[in-house]
C-alpha cells in the first residue's frame, strides 16, 4: 500500500514538475527573444539568440526610452501604494462605524458597497474619468482618491465581515477607561484587524498595480504613464510595433512581480485565501 | 457607546463616502442618465429616451460580443475550475516539491492583463506560425488563446482557495467514511465535494466575473480581431464608446445592459451554489 | 441625526451631479490657466527672451499650447519643435501623439479633460463632421493667410474656415529600382524599363514574371506583405479603395456620394488579388501582419513593390535599399486613360483650433502656428526634420524636403501625369473603413468572399452615411 502509494507521488512529482517547466515556459520565452533582433522576433520566436540576432541589451535601453518606463515604473509604485494605503486606512474606519453605528443609512451605505462590487468598470468609466478631471484628480495624487472610491466596496465588505467577529466587550472596555472612539479604534481595533488590512492590502495591490483602464482614462496622458499604459503604448505608431522594445519592457514589467511575490508569497497566498473565505 | 462613535462621523465616514461618492455613486448615476442621451463629449448631452437601446441590440457585433462571451464565460469557467481542483486534490496529497508548484502556479495572477496578453500573443502566434497561421486568423483561434491564457493565469489563483477548502475538511470526517466502507470516488462525492461547496461558490463567482468582465486580456491578445469577431462585451463596449463618432450613448446604453446581466448572473450563480452547502 | 445623513449622502450625489452637467462651458476658461502656468519647461526660465516675446505676443502672454498630433512617424520631430518653441518664447508647447488608429478615440477622451487640446487634427469634411463645432474660424489667422490656395481648407456653408492641411501627400506604389533592373535583365523579362510599366496589365504581367522568378532574384515576393494588422490594414481599407472610388467619381462627375455604386470593385478586386497573390507571404499570414514587417520587407530588399506613401521614407532609409534606388509607380487598376493616370496626392492632415479652449490659449495656439509656417526653425523642422510637402506658400525653394520619395512624386506631376485626388476623406466613417477592411481580410486568407467586400464596400456606405448625416 504505502509502496504503492509512494511511486503514484513520484510520478505525480515528475508530471507536476514538468508542468510548472511548461508553466514557466511562456515567460521564458519573451527573456529569450528580449535578446533579439526585432525582425527575428515574429519570424523566428522560437529560435536561440545568436550571431546576427543577438543584440543584447538594446532592446531594453530602447524601450526604456520609447516608454519611459522608469517614470511609469515609479508613478506605477506611487499610485499603489498610496492608494492602498489610503483604501486601508479609510475604508477600516468606515467600516467599524457602519458595523457599530446601525441606522438606516449605515444599513444603506453598506448594500451599496455589495452592490458597487459587481458593476463593471465599463458602467462608470466615461463619467467617472469626467468626474476626477473636473475635480482636478487627473494627476497620480488624484487617482488614489479615485482608487479610494471605485475600490471602497470590496474592503468595506471585508472589514465589516471582519468587524463583526470581534467582541464588543473590549471595545467598551476601552470606552469605559475613558478612550475617545478614535483612541478606541487605533489602539484596540485596528490591531486586532491587521490580518483582514493585510488581505485587502493584498488583493487591492493585484489589483491597482495591473490596472489599465481606469489610469489611461482618467491621468493626465501629457506628463504620466503607469506600466500597463506604457506596455500598450508601444503597441502603436503608424506601421510600428517594436516588438524588440515591448519584449524588454515586458521582462522589466515581470521583473519586480517577481521579486515581489517571491519575498511575500506567504502573505499573498494566505492573504487570497482569507480574501476567498470571507467574500 | 453607539452615541459615542456617532459623533465621529466626519472622521470614520465621510472620507470614503465622499470618494465612494464621486468614485462610483455619481458615475453610476451619470451614466445610467447618460444612457438615454446623444453626446460627443460630457458637456452637450441630450436626452434622446430609449433610442440607444434599441440601437443596442441591431448592432450586430453587440450580439456577437454577448454569445462570445457568454461561451468563453461557460468554457473557461468549467476548465479552470476543473484543473484547478484536480491540482488542489493532487498537491495536498503531501507529495515532494508542493511548495514549489504552489508558487509557480500562482505567479502569473500577479501579472497585469495586458502583460500577459502580449506574452501569449508571442508564444501562440509562434505555435501557429508553424502552420501559416496567426491568432487574428479566425476568431476561434482567438477564442483557445484567451482561454488557455485565462486557463494559466486563474487556475494557481483557484488552486490555492480549494487547497484550503480541502484542508478545512475534519480529518475524522474521512476516517468515518473510510470505516463505514467507502472507497476514493464515494469519499470524493459524498464528503469532500460537499465539504468544499464554500470554495467551489467563491470559485465559480471569481471565474464568472472574471469571465465576464475580461478585458485588458482580451485588448493585448487579439483587440477583438479579426473582424470584431474575437471581442467580448468589454472590449465591445470601450470601443462602441472611444471608437465610433456618435455612438457614445449607445456605448453607454449597452455598459448598462452588461451591468444588468453581470448582476443577475452573480446574484442567480450565488443563489444557486449557497444552497447546495452544507452547514459545518 | 438619520435625517441630516440621508441629506447630506444626497446632496453630495446632487453636486456631483450638478457640477457635472453645469459645468459644461464655463470649465475650460476657469481651470486651464492655474495648472499650465507651472507646467512651463524649466528651458524658459530666466531667460531674458520670454519677456521680449511675450511683449510682441501681447494678449498670449499666459496662454499655452496643446497639440494632439495624428501622425506618429514624426512624433519627435514635432515634441522637439515643440521644445523650441518654448526655449524661444516661453510658451509652454506640449504634444502628444496618438497611437495608430486611435486619433479619434484619444482626442474623444482628451477633449473631455479640462485640459483639452487647443490644437488637433481632423482628416477631412467627414472628420471634421464629427468635431465642427470645436473648431475655431481661422479666417483671420496668419496661418491661413500663408495657404497657398482654398483647396487646402476646410471652409464651411458660412465661409469659416474651420481646419488647415499641413501637409500634402503622395503615395503609390514604392518600387525598388536595383531589384527591378535585376529582373530586367533576367531571359523573357516582360519589360525593358520602368517606364513601361502604364497600366494594370502590363504591372501584372511584371509582378506575375518577378513572382516566378523570386528564387532567381533572391527575393521573397513581388509585392511586400499586405498586412491587416492595426498598423497596416489602412493601407488597402482606405487609400487602396480610394482607386475604384476616384474612377467612380470622375465617370459620375462628382466629388462626394451618399451611395456609391461600386462600378469600379472589378477593378479593385484585380489589384488586391495581385498583392496578395505576387506577394511575399502566405494570405493565411496577413491578419497578423503589421506595417513595419512591410516596411523590413521592402527595406531589407525581400520585395520589389511596396504600396505605400512619401510618409514611409523614415521607415526604409537607412537600410538595405539606397536612396537612389526608390522610385514610385501609380496604383493601376485598369481604369479608363490609366496611360495618364498619376500618383495619388493630396492630404487628410487639417489642423483645427479648439474653440471651446481659453482665449489665451487660442491665441498661443495660433501665434504656434504662425511661427511653425513663418519661422526658419519652424519650416526647417516641417521640411527637413518631418519630410513634409507643405502647403503653405512661405515654404519657398530652400524648404523643400530631401525625401527621395517626393522627389519620385515630383517626376509624375511633371511628366504631364493627371494625380489622383485623395477621395477616401469623403468615405463616411472610420466604421465603413473598418468592415470593408474586415472583409477584405476575410477575402484575402480564404475565410470569406468578395461578395461581402461589394457588400461592405456599396450597402455599407448607404447605412453609414445615414448615420452619420441625421
Amino acid at each position: 500500500m504505502s509502496e504503492k502509494k509512494k511511486t503514484i507521488d513520484n510520478v505525480l512529482t515528475l508530471i507536476f514538475s514538468l508542468l510548472s517547466l511548461l508553466y514557466l515556459f511562456p515567460i521564458a520565452l519573451v527573456v529569450i527573444n528580449s535578446f533579439k533582433k526585432k525582425a527575428y522576433i515574429s519570424k523566428r520566436p522560437f529560435s536561440i539568440p545568436s550571431g546576427k540576432s543577438f543584440v543584447g541589451f538594446e532592446n531594453y535601453l530602447n524601450g526604456i526610452e520609447k516608454t519611459g518606463f522608469f517614470s511609469a515604473f515609479g508613478w506605477t509604485l506611487f499610485i499603489t501604494i498610496f492608494s492602498v494605503a489610503a483604501i486601508i486606512l479609510c475604508t477600516s474606519m468606515c467600516a467599524w462605524y457602519i458595523s457599530r453605528v446601525k441606522n438606516t443609512f449605515t444599513n444603506m451605505l453598506y448594500y451599496l458597497c455589495l452592490f458597487s462590487m459587481i458593476v463593471p468598470f465599463q458602467m462608470v468609466m466615461f463619467p467617472l474619468s469626467k468626474i476626477a478631471n473636473m475635480l482636478g484628480l487627473s494627476t497620480p495624487w488624484g487617482l488614489i482618491v479615485v482608487y479610494l472610491g471605485f475600490g471602497a466596496g470590496l474592503s468595506v465588505f471585508m472589514f465589516t465581515g471582519f468587524v463583526k467577529s470581534i467582541p464588543l466587550e473590549i471595545e467598551e472596555a476601552a470606552m469605559i477607561d475613558g478612550c475617545t472612539p478614535i483612541h478606541t479604534f487605533f489602539d484596540v481595533v485596528l490591531p486586532i484587524m491587521k490580518p483582514t488590512c493585510v488581505t485587502v492590502a493584498i488583493l487591492q495591490t493585484m489589483w491597482i498595480w495591473n490596472d489599465y483602464l481606469l489610469p489611461y482614462l482618467t491621468l493626465n496622458m501629457k506628463k504620466y504613464k503607469t506600466i500597463s499604459i506604457a506596455v500598450q503604448y508601444l503597441r502603436g505608431g503608424y506601421g510600428s510595433i517594436d516588438m524588440g522594445a515591448m519584449m524588454g519592457v515586458l521582462v522589466l514589467a515581470i521583473i519586480p512581480i517577481v521579486i515581489f511575490y517571491l519575498a511575500c508569497q506567504k502573505y499573498i497566498i494566505e492573504g487570497v485565501v482569507a480574501g476567498a473565505v470571507k467574500g | 457607546m453607539d452615541k459615542a462613535i456617532k459623533r465621529y462621523f466626519p472622521v470614520f465616514v465621510l472620507p470614503t463616502l465622499a470618494a465612494f461618492t464621486m468614485g462610483f455613486i455619481a458615475p453610476f448615476l451619470v451614466g445610467v442618465y447618460l444612457s438615454f442621451c446623444k453626446f460627443t463629449t460630457i458637456n452637450d448631452a441630450k436626452f434622446v429616451g430609449v433610442v440607444n437601446y434599441t440601437k443596442v441590440f441591431t448592432d450586430a457585433t453587440f450580439v456577437h460580443a454577448l454569445w462570445y462571451t457568454a461561451l468563453f464565460t461557460i468554457v473557461s469557467v468549467v476548465l479552470i475550475n476543473f484543473f484547478a481542483f484536480v491540482a488542489a486534490m493532487l498537491l495536498t496529497r503531501k507529495i515532494k516539491g508542493t511548495n514549489l508548484f504552489r508558487t509557480v502556479f500562482f505567479m502569473p495572477n500577479l501579472i497585469g492583463g495586458i502583460i500577459l496578453g502580449y506574452v501569449w500573443n508571442l508564444l501562440l502566434n509562434g505555435i501557429l506560425l508553424q502552420f501559416n497561421k496567426t491568432l487574428t486568423y479566425s476568431s476561434v483561434y482567438g477564442f483557445w488563446g484567451l482561454v488557455i491564457l485565462m486557463c494559466w493565469q486563474q487556475i494557481g489563483y483557484m488552486m490555492i482557495i480549494y487547497i484550503a477548502g480541502i484542508q478545512n475538511i475534519p480529518g475524522d470526517l474521512v476516517e468515518a467514511a473510510k470505516i463505514d466502507g467507502a472507497n476514493s470516488w464515494d469519499i470524493l462525492k459524498n464528503v469532500t465535494i460537499p465539504m468544499v461547496m464554500p470554495s467551489i461558490t467563491i470559485c465559480t463567482f471569481l471565474t464568472l466575473t472574471n469571465g465576464f468582465k475580461l478585458y485588458d486580456q482580451n485588448l493585448a491578445l487579439t483587440n477583438g480581431e479579426p473582424s470584431n469577431m474575437s471581442e467580448m462585451l468589454a472590449l465591445n463596449i470601450t470601443n462602441t464608446f472611444y471608437g465610433r463618432a456618435g455612438w457614445e450613448g449607445v456605448g453607454q446604453a449597452k455598459a448598462v445592459i452588461f451591468f444588468i446581466l453581470v448582476a443577475v448572473i452573480a446574484l442567480a450563480q450565488n443563489r444557486f451554489t449557497r444552497s447546495k452547502e452544507v452547514q459545518q | 441625526m438619520k435625517k441630516r445623513q440621508l441629506a447630506a449622502l444626497s446632496l453630495a450625489v446632487i453636486m456631483a451631479a450638478g457640477a457635472l452637467a453645469g459645468c459644461g462651458g464655463g470649465q475650460d476658461a476657469g481651470t486651464t490657466a492655474a495648472p499650465e502656468s507651472e507646467e512651463t519647461t524649466a528651458g524658459a526660465e530666466g531667460e531674458s527672451g520670454e519677456t521680449a516675446a511675450q511683449a510682441e505676443e501681447g494678449t498670449a502672454g499666459d496662454g499655452a499650447v496643446y497639440y494632439l498630433n495624428f501622425k506618429p512617424e514624426q512624433a519627435d520631430q514635432w515634441k522637439a519643435l515643440g521644445e523650441a518653441y518654448t526655449t524661444e518664447t516661453g510658451v509652454p508647447v506640449t504634444v502628444v501623439t496618438a497611437a495608430s488608429g486611435t486619433y479619434e478615440q484619444t482626442l474623444k477622451s482628451e477633449m473631455a479633460k479640462s485640459e483639452a487640446p487647443t490644437l488637433f487634427q481632423v482628416n477631412g469634411p467627414v472628420g471634421l463632421a464629427s468635431w465642427k463645432d470645436y473648431c475655431y474660424d481661422l479666417k483671420d489667422s496668419a496661418v491661413y493667410k500663408d495657404l497657398s490656395s482654398d483647396d487646402f481648407a476646410l471652409i464651411d456653408e458660412s465661409g469659416a474656415v474651420k481646419g488647415i492641411a499641413y501637409v500634402i501627400e503622395t503615395y503609390g506604389i514604392i518600387y525598388n529600382k536595383a531589384l527591378l533592373n535585376d529582373y530586367m535583365e533576367t531571359e523573357g523579362a516582360v519589360i525593358a524599363s520602368a517606364d513601361e510599366i502604364n497600366s494594370f496589365d502590363k504591372l501584372k504581367a511584371v509582378a506575375d514574371d518577378i513572382q516566378a522568378k523570386k528564387d532567381e532574384l533572391g527575393i521573397d515576393g513581388a509585392f511586400t506583405s499586405a498586412g491587416f494588422d492595426a498598423s497596416s490594414d489602412w493601407r488597402f481599407k482606405t487609400h487602396l479603395a480610394n482607386l475604384p472610388l476616384y474612377y467612380e467619381y470622375k465617370a459620375e462627375n462628382i466629388s462626394s456620394t451618399e451611395a456609391v455604386k461600386g462600378t469600379y470593385l472589378d477593378n479593385f478586386k484585380q489589384i488586391f488579388d495581385l498583392y496578395i497573390t505576387d506577394s511575399v507571404c502566405e494570405p493565411t499570414l496577413l491578419s497578423g501582419k503589421t506595417g513595419s514587417d512591410a516596411a523590413a520587407e521592402f527595406a531589407l530588399g525581400e520585395a520589389v513593390f511596396y504600396q505605400n506613401g512619401t510618409w514611409a521614407y523614415g521607415d526604409i532609409q537607412d537600410n538595405d535599399v539606397a536612396d537612389e534606388d526608390l522610385g514610385m509607380l501609380p496604383i493601376f487598376i485598369g481604369g479608363e486613360g490609366e496611360e495618364n493616370q498619376g500618383l495619388c496626392t493630396g492630404s487628410e492632415n487639417y489642423w483645427c483650433v479648439n474653440s471651446k479652449a481659453s482665449e489665451a490659449d487660442i491665441q498661443a495656439t495660433l501665434n504656434f502656428l504662425q511661427w511653425v509656417v513663418e519661422s526658419d526653425t519652424g519650416r526647417k523642422a516641417l521640411a527637413e526634420d518631418m519630410g513634409f510637402v507643405t502647403p503653405f506658400s512661405t515654404f519657398t525653394e530652400e524648404y523643400l524636403p530631401a525625401n527621395p520619395l517626393v522627389a519620385a512624386a515630383d517626376e509624375y506631376v511633371k511628366n504631364g501625369t493627371t494625380s489622383v485626388s485623395w477621395n477616401f476623406t469623403t468615405m463616411p466613417s472610420e466604421e465603413w473603413k473598418n468592415q470593408l477592411g474586415s472583409a477584405m481580410l476575410e477575402y484575402a486568407q480564404g475565410t470569406g468572399d468578395w461578395d461581402a467586400v461589394v457588400k461592405a464596400f456599396v450597402d455599407n456606405w448607404a447605412v453609414e452615411y445615414q448615420a452619420a448625416n441625421n
